[in-house]
């Protein structure tokens, strides 16, 4: 078996303790968001994503739901892991669910997002914090 | 604390995500639940199905005991001879389905449900005949599943004087592995042609290895609960707890077929009149139209109304889209029906398919 399977952690990123990844344009304005490695790993198979459609254009909070993911054997929500205003919705990993399986960090985002409150990357763990938590258990 | 079949540190060795399925701590996949589901519909897949109970019930008298607990006739059964029942209580509430093989006109194979097993036995027990003898053989049987159409290849060059070319769907027999004595039936709960395999605990674990080294040119992967769930899901076999349960009767369950003994038998009057009348619900077939994956409790809609609930529900690897049984009244849809599963608040339209999904490839 693969031991790197679900660690992969990237520099540049920003993490949540429930596995969400925030990687934010350089002047801080625009993020985008996703799952980790470590989260497509765990849920298996994906097999159906639903974006929340009603958050296009509007404003969500921090652990607002942004999604569901079905997995082979069950549902799970995705939180968003900042606040803002949602400017898209990545339909790509709609049509093609394993997208997120395949390419967590890129071709498998799910939303961008403009920040409303920048300071809220402050207290989301750096990809060393990330990496410390994953080997700690998550 | 969950118990550890003999093939716990096997599992672990080969990557299998542990969890915990009826007290039990098995695999609920190694690689990808679709990749082990797939692998059984072309090629072969292996399963620990070690959790699961097995008694024995021989002795003068034991066909009269069984046909005194099973709606189902034993006249059918020969020496070597498995077949599908289900035991239910005064009501005619399922407490398990099971698998009974017949060693000879009184000698008895059961296998029961691993969640069920103690409540089984103690139905059993209750309900005893004098000069039948019950024992539990479930601590000292280990139990491996090789499904798949490449099964028999694969088989056949662990067990090559076994004779499974002459082992017809349903039968069994015995071959040997070690020094000990293998029971090989010709069942499977996956839709596809198989083999399930009995045996002592300790050689197991040899037997696991060595299937799974000879498999290896067919392409023979472990296969996790994941994918013993939705093959069985697509091949539409109802699971206790989802389908079957107490407040369910076998014709409600849509087994009516093994509802078939003209015997008296615990609960025969109910279960009679209601094959005969046709029951209150049933279980029917839904398939997703568009998007979106049914599960287990899902309330199912008929024009606007409540017509039951999702038993099973998932992802068919097969027909890439949502499959799921149902229970519903009676007379409210039939094949090719248009209802609504309600998936998150919202109504997601699905069409009443015939049963099964998928056809037994044998």
């Amino acid at each position: 078996m693969d031991a790197k399977k679900g660690k992969e952690v990237r520099d540049g990123f920003m993490y949540t303790d429930k596995h969400e990844w925030v990687k934010p344009d350089k002047d801080l304005k625009t993020a985008l968001c996703g799952i980790t490695d470590f989260a497509q790993n765990s849920l298996g198979d994906i097999v159906f994503v639903e974006l929340s459609s009603s958050i296009l254009d509007s404003s969500i909070k921090k652990s607002d739901v942004i999604a569901v993911v079905e997995s082979a054997k069950a549902a799970s929500d995705v939180y968003s892991p900042v606040s803002g205003q949602v400017l898209e919705l990545n339909t790509v990993i709609e049509d093609t669910p394993d997208t997120v399986n395949k390419s967590p960090y890129d071709d498998g985002w799910f939303v961008k997002i403009e920040l409303s409150a920048s300071d809220e990357l402050k207290k989301l763990m750096t990809p060393d914090q990330y990496r410390e938590f994953l080997a700690s258990g998550g | 604390m969950a118990n550890k079949t003999s093939l716990y540190d096997t599992h672990v060795r080969l990557g299998g995500r542990m969890v915990d399925f009826a007290g039990w701590e098995l695999p609920v996949q190694y690689t990808s639940a679709i990749d082990e589901h797939m692998a059984v519909r072309t090629n072969a897949g292996l399963f620990d199905i070690s959790h699961m109970g097995e008694f024995s019930v021989k002795g003068k008298g034991s066909a009269a005991f069984l046909a005194k607990l099973i709606p189902t006739s034993l006249s059918k059964l020969t020496d070597g001879k498995g077949m599908y029942s289900c035991i239910c209580n005064k009501d005619g509430g399922i407490i398990d389905d099971l698998f009974i093989f017949r060693i000879a006109d009184d000698d008895f194979y059961l296998v029961v449900n691993a969640g069920t097993r103690e409540k089984d036995f103690k139905w059993f027990k209750s309900n005893l005949d004098s000069g039948v003898s019950l024992e539990d053989l479930s601590d000292i049987t280990a139990k491996i599943d090789i499904q798949g159409p490449s099964s028999k290849n694969i088989l056949e060059k662990v067990f090559p004087r076994a004779g499974l070319d002459s082992l017809e769907r349903f039968h069994f027999t015995y071959s040997d592995f070690m020094g000990r004595r293998v029971m090989i039936s010709n069942t499977g709960y996956t839709g596809e042609a198989g083999y399930e395999l009995f045996i002592n605990p300790q050689e197991c674990v040899k037997l696991w290895d060595i299937l799974l080294e000879k498999g290896k040119p067919e392409s023979l992967i472990p296969c996790g609960l994941a994918a013993r769930d939705s093959l069985r899901l697509e091949a539409c076999y109802s699971l206790y707890g989802h389908e079957l349960n107490e407040q369910v009767n076998p014709v409600e369950a849509s087994l009516s077929w093994i509802v078939n003994s003209d015997e008296k038998y615990i609960a025969s009057d109910i279960l009679v009149n209601a094959k005969k009348e046709g029951a209150a619900r049933k279980i029917v077939c839904l398939e997703i139209r568009d998007k979106g994956i049914p599960r287990e409790g899902y309330r199912v809609e008929y024009e606007g109304s409540d017509i039951g609930h999702v038993t099973s529900g998932g992802y068919s690897p097969v027909m890439k889209k949502g499959i799921a049984m149902a229970l519903v009244k009676s007379g409210t849809v039939k094949t090719g029906s248009d209802a609504d599963i309600i998936i998150r608040d919202k109504k997601v339209g699905a069409t009443v398919v015939k049963r099964p999904f998928y056809s037994y490839h044998g």
